[in-house]
């Protein structure tokens, strides 16, 4: 392997490598706004200075590759004074009402302005103002804040393969914006939100819900298809705020879906069932678990029955439930369900060329791995249990009794004449096993609402109750 | 004066009748080059004989034109371009013009000789929107040259073939720097591009591309025409050869377009020669003598031979070979702002020094003139100055840079009368 000297370190490098990446390796972080990993270089914001021996001028780190015996100074007096000069000029125009911006406190303009800035400033003109254009559901606009390094552009033009965001008139009355102030149309809009490197892209589902600094942050993993993007929780008092993606280069890259970002808001919306059910005359009743679970270990125990579990569960909860079935009783059957029309992974792929699979749901193969057979057709039995993680669509199900387990909202639950409510993605952990075969964990961040409980636990107290009733 | 033996352009400009093929072939030797060159030249030939000839790059960066077409890989199996660059928008330049206007052959001619050096079959160029006539005519001359089969197909017989495309841009300074150009060219935002890689490996539409002046094309059947040497030897100075076409303007008796052998005056003879000295008898003050970017010179600094590297010695530079002469009248403040606005005006605003920081120097420049300033915004501007050049992605930064730095430099006793409250704006 090559090697260069980075502020006196040696680092070796693979070629066509930038001296940001680099850097890096040698425990060098160059601060850059433009830059990102995941989009072209453009060395816009010229933020990455840094000193090239044998060039008489200072070089943009991002646009400049590593080469052999290459000596790179990131922490001159030139760079610095370059930094603080890029710095200067940033901050001209920007607002610097941080109190009030969403992303203070992960805002790389903030921490380079800290980093690399003066605390002087020498500027006393007017700053420019811009009238906001409505960008849609997803994202809140604040021109003001704008820095110019378009990565929103790059990122809609190279990853999300729709250009909507531009450039329009030049030099200091620049606007970065959507084309003729349209809304935007990408189904990826909430990554405009994690790219930008200040506050002009921020998520509306998120504004002015919770400082960047008080959440905590549990990686897990999508559930939201079979790709498995790996991403983020950020929650605080047992409160899911927001999903960001996680770098994973041979997942998502650096992206996820709107889909996924926002999918875990069902797991704390008000129609959750959070509680026991039973049928009554007049609808579904709170009952008690054990209540509940008694009726179900009744309704069990003759006829014919069908589990039926959503390829939304975890492998250990796929798992537990099939080796319980046979515990419980021979003859039970177990069919799975998730995505109406992809009932097995050969039917899985691409459903836009980006990342979303057709898959809806995010453990189909691990279900396919463990050996389990899909429905085909209506579910049809005596008594029919529907397991499912909170994500996997319904099948139409005839019984003369169903019930069902895990997470369901109350119109989902009408069809059933009990529920017995589970933890959401959210709330539990495991393993799933993406369309590729990568076997990935998922985390819990949040206690379970109500009185949800695990599917072992259910499991456990159903064999219980069974071997309650066999002693009696 | 300049015998007419040794200048190239000049004779035939300022004459209608002059720009039509008629007047091409019977007078100035019209495509005997390109005859000569099809007819036997092979490409590393006729590119051998371009930088035999010495031919420095008129659009401003003075690069050796033939060490340019050599860089455009030989063996790539993409299409090439040539791209003539005809943006002229260094205030102060208006040469190619003239060549566009009464010698428009002699840039089609140059077209056809280096499109055949470095492999291109389609060549553009690429003339600023303002130059609405320009581009009527140089598409007439176009014209003209297919229909008499200097153009089109198997072109003398040779088998080669060339196409060329006027695209007419929208009055953007920026368009003027070449990778600007390349992506106006493709339909896309002004702005010039990171380089490496530079155009002659991913130009136009990602194509080797080689972008030179008009005036540098133009030269090219001079060159073939009378062998690389003895086109070296018009120039009087080393390293450039040829003739050069000078936009004089300002505070002189006679401004205009003249051409001089490279290296054969100095910037004294040229104002007093050319331009028949100063205006009503003024005394000079300063001479801006590269097109408004370049830094400034003093009335004592210009006993300078006028070619790219004495200037560079001086710390200035030749640029387009646009000298702006001003007198003792000038209030200097004003003619920064002027310049600055110009520059604040046309960047780009991708690349954030330039785009903040001109803007600034410009609100800076309006306050110490309307006598707003502190004394230390004169510091100020001057560490601004120095935080643009040098530091931008093209060199549009320098450009608004070496202005305000080299007045400041020179004139800084005007911009402190300002701000002492000793001058007030008119």
């Amino acid at each position: 392997m090559p090697k260069c000297l980075i502020d006196g370190k040696e680092v070796e490098f693979s070629p066509g490598e930038n001296l940001v990446k680099v850097a890096k390796r040698a425990g060098v972080e160059i601060p850059v706004f433009c830059y990102h990993p995941g989009l072209s270089v453009v060395a816009q914001c010229r933020m990455c200075y840094v000193e090239v021996e044998k060039m008489p001028k200072l070089q943009t780190a991002c646009s400049t590759m590593a080469a052999e015996g290459m000596v790179v100074k990131t922490q001159s007096e030139a760079v610095k004074k370059g930094r603080q000069g890029t710095m200067e000029f940033l901050l001209l125009n920007h607002p610097l009402d941080c109190p009030i911006c969403d992303k203070a406190g992960e805002c790389d303009l903030q921490d380079n302005s800290f980093g690399h800035g003066s605390a002087n400033m020498r500027h006393s003109e007017e700053r420019r103002t811009y009238v906001d254009v409505d960008m849609g559901p997803v994202i809140q606009k604040n021109m003001n804040r704008c820095i110019h390094c378009t990565r929103c552009i790059r990122f809609g033009d190279e990853v999300a393969g729709i250009h909507e965001m531009v450039a329009i008139k030049r030099g200091n009355n620049i606007d970065i914006t959507t084309i003729d102030g349209k809304q935007l149309k990408t189904e990826y809009a909430g990554n405009y939100s994690d790219i930008c490197p200040t506050g002009s892209l921020t998520l509306k589902d998120f504004r002015f819900k919770k400082r960047a600094w008080m959440l905590k942050k549990t990686e897990t993993v999508c559930e939201g298809c079979s790709k498995g993007c790996n991403m983020e929780i950020q929650h605080e008092g047992n409160v899911v705020y927001r999903c960001v993606p996680r770098e994973n280069l041979e997942i998502n890259k650096h992206w996820m879906c709107d889909e996924g970002r926002f999918n875990y808001r069902y797991t704390q919306d008000e129609s959750r069932i959070v509680d026991p059910t039973l049928r009554a005359p007049d609808g579904h009743k709170s009952a008690a678990w054990q209540d509940v679970v008694a009726t179900l270990e009744s309704k069990i125990r003759g006829g014919e029955v069908l589990f039926l579990l959503g390829t939304d569960l975890t492998n250990e909860e796929l798992s537990a439930i099939r080796e319980a079935a046979s515990t419980l009783r021979t003859g039970i059957k177990i069919r799975t369900f998730g995505t109406l029309g992809v009932t097995k992974t050969s039917e899985d792929g691409s459903a836009d060329n980006i990342l979303k699979m057709k898959s809806k749901t995010s453990n189909l193969n691990g279900a396919e791995k463990l050996g389990l057979e899909p429905l085909a057709g209506d579910a049809k039995a005596d008594t029919v249990i529907v397991f499912r993680g909170g994500r996997a669509a319904l099948p139409r199900v005839e019984a003369k009794w169903s019930a069902g387990v895990g997470v369901f909202n109350r119109e989902e639950a009408s069809g059933f004449d009990s529920v017995l409510p589970g933890l959401a993605f959210t709330e539990k952990e495991g393993t799933v096993v993406n369309h590729a075969g990568i076997g990935q964990r998922i985390s819990r961040a949040v206690r379970p609402k109500g009185t949800c409980k695990s599917v072992p636990e259910v499991l456990m107290s159903l064999l219980n109750t069974k071997s309650k009733a066999g002693q009696a | 004066m300049i015998a007419e033996q040794n200048t190239l352009f000049i004779q035939h400009f300022w004459k209608d009748s002059n720009r039509t093929l008629e007047y091409y072939l019977k007078h100035m030797n019209g495509y005997e080059a390109a005859k000569k060159v099809l007819g036997g030249m092979t490409p590393d030939q006729v590119i051998d004989e371009v930088k035999k000839a010495n031919i420095r790059g008129r659009g401003g960066a003075g690069f050796p034109m033939g060490m340019k077409w050599s860089f455009i890989p030989k063996n790539s199996e993409k299409p090439k371009y040539l791209v003539c660059n005809a943006d002229e928008s260094e205030p102060g330049t208006c040469k190619d013009r003239q060549i566009i206007r009464y010698t428009p052959h002699l840039l089609i001619e140059g077209l056809l000789i280096g499109s055949y050096a470095i492999g291109c079959r389609h060549a553009y160029v690429y003339i600023r929107g303002e130059y609405v006539r320009e581009a009527q005519l140089l598409v007439a001359a176009i014209d003209e040259a297919r229909a008499a089969g200097y153009l089109g197909k198997n072109i003398f017989g040779s088998g080669f073939d060339l196409e060329i495309t006027v695209h007419r841009g929208a009055g953007a300074y920026i368009c003027g720097e070449e990778t600007g150009l390349l992506n106006s060219l493709e339909g896309k935002r002004g702005e010039p591009r990171v380089k490496p890689p530079f155009p002659a490996i991913s130009g136009a539409f990602s194509c080797p591309t080689a972008v030179n002046n008009v005036e540098s094309i133009a030269n090219v059947p001079h060159v073939i025409r009378m062998g690389g040497d003895a086109f070296a030897g018009l120039g009087k100075i080393d390293k450039s050869g040829g003739t050069r076409l000078i936009s004089l303007s300002g505070h002189v008796q006679k401004p205009g377009v003249y051409e001089m052998q490279a290296g054969s005056m100095t910037l004294r003879q040229i104002i007093d020669q050319f331009g028949g000295g100063l205006l009503n008898g003024r005394r000079l003050k300063a001479v801006i003598p590269g097109g408004s970017s370049s830094p400034v010179l003093t009335a004592e600094e210009i006993d300078v031979v006028y070619d790219v590297e004495p200037l560079m010695k001086i710390g200035t530079m030749m640029g387009s070979a646009a000298i702006m002469v001003i007198n003792e009248d000038t209030d200097m403040v004003k003619l920064l702002l002027r310049i600055t606005k110009f520059y604040a005006h046309e960047s780009c605003g991708q690349c954030t020094p330039c785009r903040e920081g001109c803007h600034w120097m410009e609100s800076i420049l309006h306050k110490i003139l309307h006598g707003e300033a502190k004394p230390a915004d004169i510091d100020l501007l001057v560490d601004v100055a120095g935080n643009i050049g040098g530091k931008t992605l093209c060199a549009l930064g320098d450009a608004a840079a070496m202005p305000v730095q080299s007045f400041l430099k020179k004139f800084r006793p005007e911009f402190e009368a300002y701000v002492k409250g000793q001058k007030r704006h008119a």
